[in-house]
């Protein structure tokens, strides 16, 4: 769902640009807030994951394919929110400058569906449901509506934009990110964090710990 | 080493191994808003839209190096994976300080 810059006219992509920015100003703090010698490295090896599993395209039929965004994912392994929308935030910087994968004026507008959107409703669901069922289906649900809402969000702006009619649109990018979250973001973020669950449950005692029954 | 460097060393793994894997494994179909944009879009504009120059040239334009083929993407991509393991890095550090 990376919004090239053609889309979205620059008189708008600036005001996404400015509802970003103290979102990412707040992200920065979190991380001066809470990174420390051990946090860190599981930041950067969740940044060169998420990064690499972004280029990695599933087919998902109608001629159509999607990849994982990972927001809820980098959320939940550190505890916030605002780990995904730092990491988001820095690989859609390498992404639109050195790949030209997503747009650079409507950068902005990208970190906030995906960093912000996904991210933040990706992670609430996942602590809201974690008390009620296991893990892994609170994260799996968590990481699947965080992108389906991200991409309603994204069919509102370009119809903001003038680019796609309102309902068409809302419809065509639902349906693809219904599918794309079921087979990308939901399974891949199961599967990753019982991946750590069970190699580190250490790092997860602060996420999980309300969790019904054991991690994973 | 601590644990969490180990953490990172099996990330960076990972990462590598989706980089190598990538260009063989992804669906060259159209993203779901490239899709959207395909249907929803009468054809004419979608054109316009779609032939629109960039305003910059990038390095590594989707996630390619010039007449590399396949081994030009498994470059870019395992470059853009541990670019990202040291920026997100750095700013893990520089936010210490």
């Amino acid at each position: 769902m990376h919004i090239p810059d053609s889309f979205m006219p620059l008189s708008q992509a600036i005001v996404y640009w400015a509802i970003a920015i103290p979102f990412i100003i707040m992200s920065l703090r979190w991380s001066r807030k809470e990174m420390d010698d051990t946090k860190i490295p599981i930041l950067a090896a969740l940044a060169a994951g998420i990064f690499a599993i972004q280029a990695l395209n599933i087919p998902i039929g109608m001629g159509t394919s999607g990849h994982m965004v990972g927001a809820t994912l980098v959320a939940i392994v550190l505890g916030s929110p605002w780990a995904g929308l730092l990491v988001l935030t820095l690989v859609l910087i390498v992404q639109g400058f050195v790949f030209g994968d997503g747009g650079i004026t409507v950068m902005g507008a990208n970190i906030i569906n995906m960093g912000l959107i996904s991210g933040f409703i990706g992670y609430y669901t996942f602590v809201g449901l974690k008390k009620r069922v296991s893990m892994s289906i609170a994260a799996y649900v968590g990481a699947w509506l965080g992108l389906f809402i991200a991409s309603l969000a994204v069919a509102f702006e370009m119809w903001l934009a003038g680019t796609f009619p309102l309902v068409p649109g809302l419809i065509a990018m639902g349906t693809f990110h219904f599918i794309i979250g079921i087979v990308a973001e939901g399974l891949i973020t199961t599967i990753a964090l019982a991946a750590i669950a069970r190699s580190r449950p250490d790092l997860l005692s602060d996420t999980v710990k309300d969790s019904r029954g054991v991690e994973a | 080493m601590n644990n969490n460097m180990k953490f990172l060393l099996i990330g960076l793994a990972i990462a590598i191994t989706i980089s190598v894997a990538a260009p063989f494994l992804a669906s060259p179909a159209p993203d779901g808003l490239e899709s959207s944009a395909k249907n929803v879009i009468e054809e004419s504009k979608f054109a316009v839209l779609e032939e629109s120059e960039p305003a910059i040239q990038f390095p590594m334009p989707d996630y390619s190096i010039e007449g590399m083929g396949k081994s030009g993407e498994i470059v870019a991509i395992t470059v853009g994976s541990v670019a990202m393991l040291l920026i997100a890095y750095g700013i893990g550090k520089a936010a210490k300080i």
